[in-house]
């Protein structure tokens, strides 16, 4: 495999933006100071990366990128059980956000969110996520595994009942060190359970056909 | 009797309460609150050493004491289990969603970074509520109001839906001003599905 000498260099760039941000925080890293320590041009790095709140962005990212892919193989719809692809995604989904660097990367997220604008460049970003939870939770309500209702608002609620055991302390530094395998297993079991208590299919009718129900308008705004 | 620090100390904090009010955390400075207080800006920052600190006690107190009231309302004995969530968690989202509170919480994530401002305001407001909410519940499981389970999970579950319609946006300064009909939806979905999810079979 050929590597491209100029993905060479926007991965030294990355890695070495990760490093500063990480270090000094969003305001006291500058585009000149990520050029000196690359080496090369400042124009170089600009070609990469447009903006600093672009290049904020994309070093924050690329942890959940690589990540992602490993996850979602785990949202698996034609599986005859749901409970077995969300206890496995969920776990997995708790190990990355739980992780020592992802918590520092999520609060640096968040601290520079309302201030520098990159609150909507990560919001697209982590969307994307949630909108793979949100299909497979679709197909699941039309193949009557789970109830009808809307699937966006539905993963929404599962994935703030997977980290509503952990996530708060662990940001706020309140209990030092990540939670173990066990641990994780069992928030994520739990918050799967009483997420599909809730959305049980509500009768073997519905189980059985959807046919005689036209697609459910989405619930929310509508009111 | 007060004695005199206290009396300083108290009027950087109505001070700060006001500029904070009026321009907002980003925009007010140490010295916008020196100039309303008097003394030198090393008497203040004897008494606060940053406008965070500053911040946090002026305003995290407020809220304490708002969110202390609403957990209060929480009435174990009320006929109406579900009436008594959906109050709950209506009250509870119109503070936590103000702008004020909003600012508070932004800030305190961003300082645990550095700080134990984070610990604190967890040991201070999240946990007290926490416990409170799965006193609630647990009295809920005994009536069989709900399945019997972890009351605490249980509470933290209730917590985490109610928010979760607008927590992701809030933290990642997204959130416009949330209208009370927007909380009223978004907490009668997450009552539904709580309830739901803690139904007894």
């Amino acid at each position: 495999m050929q590597v491209n000498k100029s993905d060479i260099k926007r991965q030294a760039i990355l890695e070495t933006a990760y490093r500063l941000f990480r270090v000094q925080g969003f305001d006291k890293t500058s585009m000149d100071e990520i050029t000196a320590q690359v080496g090369g041009s400042k124009s170089t790095v600009y070609s990469h990366f447009p903006s600093k709140e672009g290049l904020f962005v994309e070093c924050m990212m690329a942890a959940l990128e690589n990540y992602m892919s490993g996850t979602l193989k785990y949202l698996d719809a034609s599986r005859a059980d749901p409970r077995a692809a969300l206890l496995n995604f969920g776990s997995s989904v708790l190990k990355f956000i739980c992780s020592p660097e992802q918590l520092e990367v999520r609060r640096l997220i968040i601290a520079e969110a309302a201030r520098s604008g990159t609150g909507k460049l990560f919001f697209g970003k982590l969307s994307a996520l949630r909108v793979k939870l949100s299909a497979f939770l679709a197909e699941c309500m039309a193949s009557g595994k789970l109830r009808h209702d809307d699937p966006d608002l539905a993963a929404e609620q599962l994935g703030a009942m997977l980290e509503a055991e952990m996530l708060e302390p662990l940001l706020l530094q309140v209990r030092e060190g990540s939670p173990d395998e066990q641990e994780i297993a069992l928030a994520a079991q739990r918050a799967v359970a009483t997420f599909l208590r809730a959305y049980a299919p509500n009768s073997p009718q519905e189980r059985q056909s959807r046919s005689g129900r036209a697609a459910k308008s989405s619930v929310r705004g509508a009111e | 009797m007060k004695t005199k620090t206290e009396v300083k100390r108290q009027a950087i904090l109505n001070a700060a309460a006001e500029v904070f009010r009026e321009m907002g955390f980003e925009r007010a400075s140490m010295s916008d609150i020196r100039a309303r207080t008097g003394g030198s800006k090393a008497t203040l920052y004897n008494y606060f050493p940053s406008k965070e600190k500053l911040f946090f006690e002026v305003m995290h107190k407020a809220k304490a004491g708002e969110l202390e009231e609403i957990v209060g309302g929480l009435n174990p004995e009320a006929e109406d289990f579900k009436q008594q969530l959906l109050d709950f968690g209506k009250n509870l989202l119109v503070v936590l969603y103000s702008p004020e509170a909003m600012a508070i919480r932004h800030l305190t994530i961003a300082e645990s970074r550095h700080s134990d401002i984070g610990k604190l305001s967890f040991e201070q407001a999240a946990a007290p509520i926490e416990s409170r909410v799965a006193d609630f519940l647990r009295r809920g499981m005994k009536r069989r109001a709900i399945r019997t389970a972890d009351p605490k999970i249980a509470a933290m579950h209730l917590l985490s839906l109610l928010e979760s319609e607008l927590m992701q946006r809030f933290l990642l300064g997204m959130l416009d001003p949330v209208k009370p009909e927007t909380i009223t939806s978004a907490v009668r979905r997450a009552v539904e599905v709580f309830i739901s999810g803690y139904a007894r079979r």
